[in-house]
């Protein structure tokens, strides 16, 4: 999936506008949105919020959790705990590229915002690439709870890829079954085939 | 499934009565759409067709265009309207093309599992568009092969034709269950198994084909 397809999907997530106009109710196929009152906040579709902002016809209300007091004991916790964190939203890589890119002007401590983000990202990534290694060496399926749809998209190839290769050698040996085959299988369930990952 | 869509707020006094028990709002249509989308992406192999969401979702298109004449240029609405026609017939379109795609790969293995269907009286996965396009493009393939090989040296080889391309069913794939899923069954080469349950919302990295039917029955969806 491209990345620009986990946007797509990311983008109908509800976020809170102030309009600068009024308007009665819109009816959307994906529900309605309305009826625009200036300065009384409303929810709309993310998508909808980038198009007014970029228009000049609304000031964002940022999510709450896009805060810099709440991203650093986010990124605390993600620093100490072994497993993932629930992130506060299922799009937050693209809720704050989104809204930081478009709407910098909204969110207080923007560039602040900006660099923790980017940095629990990384601690997730890292995190990630690590338990590849444990995924890979034996077991013939890997949770991925609480991973976010871009970062399940950002191992998308490679993991299940390596993953099918690994079955594909696993039914050959079990097909032939000769001690021969089961180097080839020792090596891969070593660290080796884990560490390019790395 | 029969799908119909509760006319929103726009028109109040319809009656309910005149339709189906199944009924949804055109919300919950795209939100199907968009799993169907997904499912079809990430799966291995062709699923049962989505065309009752695919139709009722473009009535609506249509009905929201038809509306759409009759608004100002400059109107606001007219813009956010047209900004959401784009993303449904995108996502219309993909899922469409991705079907495609998959007809012209496996086109002789899903043929033959039609026919299989058709004979046991199981509903076909392809719709009868879908059905005729792969028909023909398998006849069309035939044709092409049978004029390339006219000038082969010697027999005329034939043997390529039993070896099908087939999806390779046991791709792995992430899963996200849609809700708890009691032992959902692990075999393992060696022919042991695992029983895993999974709680609401949960998401697995998985080979597909411990978790197809559970697709197909719409308990969980690919992401």
């Amino acid at each position: 999936m491209n990345p620009e397809e986990v946007e797509f999907l990311g983008e109908k997530q509800l976020i809170s506008v102030i309009p600068t106009f009024n308007s009665s109710t819109i009816h959307l196929v994906s529900g309605d949105i309305g009826p625009f009152r200036a300065s009384l906040p409303v929810n709309v579709p993310l998508w909808v919020a980038v198009n007014l902002k970029q228009q000049r016809k609304c000031k964002i209300q940022p999510p709450d959790w896009m805060d810099v007091e709440r991203l650093e004991l986010l990124k605390e916790a993600e620093k100490t705990s072994r497993n993932f964190v629930k992130m506060p939203s299922e799009h937050y890589m693209i809720e704050g590229k989104l809204l930081l890119s478009v709407a910098a002007d909204d969110i207080s401590r923007a560039d602040e915002v900006r660099t923790i983000i980017k940095d629990i990202w990384d601690i997730r990534m890292s995190k990630l690439r690590s338990s590849v290694n444990t995924l890979i060496m034996g077991k013939s399926y890997g949770n991925v709870d609480n991973l976010t749809i871009m970062e399940i998209n950002s191992m998308r190839p490679l993991i299940p890829h390596a993953m099918d290769q690994i079955h594909r050698m696993k039914m050959e040996r079990s097909r032939f079954g000769t001690p021969s085959q089961s180097v080839s299988l020792a090596l891969l369930n070593s660290s080796n085939v884990a560490s390019t990952f790395k | 499934m029969d799908i119909n869509i509760i006319e929103n707020t726009e028109n109040p006094q319809s009656d309910e009565s005149e339709y189906e028990e199944i009924a949804h709002t055109a919300a919950e249509v795209l939100q199907l759409m968009e799993e169907a989308w997904l499912n079809e992406k990430f799966a291995p192999e062709i699923l049962p067709h989505k065309y009752d969401i695919v139709e009722c979702l473009l009535g609506q298109v249509s009905h929201v265009e038809e509306n759409l004449s009759n608004v100002h240029n400059d109107d606001l609405r007219r813009s956010l309207h047209q900004m959401e026609l784009d993303r449904l017939r995108y996502l219309v379109s993909s899922y469409l093309r991705l079907r495609l795609e998959k007809i012209e790969r496996f086109v002789y293995f899903i043929l033959k599992q039609e026919e299989e269907r058709s004979q046991k009286g199981e509903e076909n996965y392809l719709n009868d568009n879908e059905l005729n396009f792969a028909k023909c493009y398998g006849q069309s393939l035939d044709q092409h092969f049978t004029d390339q090989l006219q000038f082969w040296p010697g027999n005329i080889p034939a043997e390529w034709k039993n070896q099908l391309i087939v999806p390779n069913i046991y791709s792995y794939v992430f899963m996200k269950a849609k809700n708890e899923i009691e032992g959902v069954m692990i075999n393992h080469v060696n022919e042991e198994e695992e029983v895993v349950d999974l709680k609401t919302g949960s998401q697995i990295l998985i080979s597909y084909n411990n978790v197809g039917h559970l697709i197909r029955n719409n308990q969980s969806c690919l992401i």
